[in-house]
């Protein structure tokens, strides 16, 4: 989308003058993806479920195990939980303008079965990102150095969680090399532990 | 003798102690000043050689500080036979019917100590995951978990402090109804409490396969030689970048040694003893075979052996 590369462009410029003194920093333009981005929505009304659920394409409605209806729109590809009260969940998304224009979709749907919605407090929850380093890493040594950040349980799950001092993001680090960083609410969130994390994983590198 | 003031002279006198008739007498005028007075001093004689199974000094159990009163309430127990005294059982109804503030905590100390029973562990595990037990108790969103597996995070916890660590699948074979995932669960959210008490104290290193090596050895009853050379082996495992969970290079580890050594152990003993499925000993065995031979130490199996194992 126009926006993203605008956004990402932009980056470009800032980096390469900041943080490139840094031997251990990203590059120019080394930015991870976002995979998932999850948002909620207050629709200002309450809703009927099974009304909903008996008429809108693609809705499912299982009260016993949850009290909300999950509605799928194919563009963009995007999953939906609506609950009683009027407020809703959106998630899937790959952007935050994707997140918001899906919200909107499935607040059209809703409208259209009749239902007076409006939007209201719209807000991005998390974003998820993911990036890969290709190289592999040394978890064992990045616990025992980190360890007041990092709870590496092998038994348990086979990546290092490693929450960040200054904010509550956390980064779960595979051996492979791949990561995913989670629990922002903004882009920059995400990038600033991004280059927090760079030069920790660097220098725990378990190739030669 | 002891100097104490007398009424009747009304000035400090010489006073002396009758230990016959428990009296104490001013010297001077023979008032006296306390009778029956009671004699603290030990009722019986105690000898070195002889102690039986009663010794007359000690009264009651041990007493633990982890409870309120440190345990010494009386408890009336349901007498054996024909209880047809009526006395009886409704002294032990009545007994039971009060509030006793510690008894959801004495419940779950006698469960820790059935868990800690049927794994083997010395007191000293079993008293820290009683300590562990009593700073998480009663928050509120632990009401909500299961009970067992608070226990089982708890036994779990305390074994890794003591280091001395047993894998979440052996805690989970002594902990009724609690699975690994709730164990685990419950183990993150007691640590994370842990730290807000007591800050920052809660430094469990993460496990390395060489401390379960020792048990899974003597479980499958392998030789001393081969014991050695398993613990070599995994030193050197650490050096090499296998992606496998600690427990599962460990189950590999003992197969390549036994499969090297007469007794050779089958897939299915060593996956009973470790916990390990047998599909990933066979995958952590694609992955070990071909360091075998860095990893087996030279006094133990020659190189031709080596080329005797099995491929993957």
């Amino acid at each position: 989308m126009a926006a993203d590369t605008v956004f990402g462009s932009s980056h470009v410029l800032d980096s390469s003058s900041s943080t490139s003194s840094h031997p251990l920093s990203p590059g120019a333009g080394v930015v991870p993806a976002i995979e998932n981005v999850v948002s909620t929505v207050n629709l200002g009304c309450t809703l009927d479920l099974k009304a909903i659920a008996l008429h809108a394409p693609n809705a499912e409605y299982n009260p016993k195990r949850l009290a909300a209806v999950m509605i799928r729109i194919k563009e963009p590809k995007t999953t939906a939980l609506i609950f009683s009260s009027g407020k809703m969940v959106c998630t899937g998304a790959k952007s935050e303008q994707q997140s918001r224009l899906a919200a909107r979709k499935h607040a059209r749907i809703i409208q259209k079965l009749g239902f007076d919605v409006k939007f209201n407090g719209f807000k991005i929850q998390n974003i998820v990102a993911a990036y890969d380093f290709t190289f592999p890493i040394n978890l064992i040594r990045l616990a025992n150095s980190h360890f007041k950040f990092s709870v590496y349980e092998p038994e348990l799950f086979p990546g290092l969680i490693y929450r960040m001092k200054q904010s509550k993001i956390m980064v779960q680090v595979f051996s492979s090399g791949k990561i995913a960083i989670a629990g922002a609410q903004k882009r920059d969130e995400i990038l600033k532990a991004f280059e927090n994390i760079y030069p920790i994983l660097m220098s725990f590198r378990a190739d030669k | 003798m002891a100097d104490s003031f007398c009424p009747d002279c009304k000035r400090p006198t010489e006073v002396v102690f009758d230990h016959s008739a428990g009296d104490t007498v001013c010297s001077e005028c023979g008032l006296v000043l306390e009778a029956h007075s009671i004699d603290e001093t030990s009722e019986w004689r105690t000898f070195a050689n002889e102690s039986g199974d009663n010794d007359p000094v000690r009264v009651g159990g041990p007493s633990n500080p982890l409870l309120a009163d440190g345990g010494l309430s009386t408890v009336i127990s349901k007498p054996n036979g024909s209880s047809g005294d009526l006395l009886n059982s409704s002294l032990g109804r009545w007994q039971n019917r009060g509030a006793n503030p510690d008894r959801s905590l004495i419940q779950a100390f006698k469960t820790i100590a059935t868990m800690s029973d049927r794994l083997g562990l010395v007191a000293t595990i079993k008293d820290r995951a009683n300590e562990i037990y009593k700073k998480v108790e009663d928050q509120k969103p632990l009401r909500g978990r299961n009970q067992d597996a608070i226990l089982a995070a708890c036994l779990y916890i305390a074994c890794r402090q003591e280091d001395k660590p047993r894998t979440v699948k052996e805690i989970c074979s002594v902990a009724n109804g609690a699975t690994k995932k709730e164990i685990g669960r419950a183990k993150e959210y007691i640590v994370k409490q842990l730290e807000v008490e007591m800050g920052q104290s809660m430094e469990m290193g993460t496990i390395h396969a060489g401390d379960f090596l020792r048990r899974f050895c003597s479980h499958l009853g392998m030789s001393h030689q081969a014991v050695k050379a398993a613990q070599e082996a995994v030193q050197k495992s650490e050096e090499l970048d296998i992606r496998r969970s600690p427990i599962s290079i460990a189950a590999a580890v003992i197969y390549i040694i036994t499969q090297l050594s007469d007794d050779k152990k089958l897939l299915k003993d060593i996956s009973l003893a470790t916990g390990v499925a047998e599909g990933t000993i066979r995958n952590s065995y694609k992955d070990l075979h071909p360091h075998a031979s860095k990893l087996v130490p030279s006094w133990y199996a020659k190189v031709e052996d080596l080329k005797n194992l099995c491929s993957p």
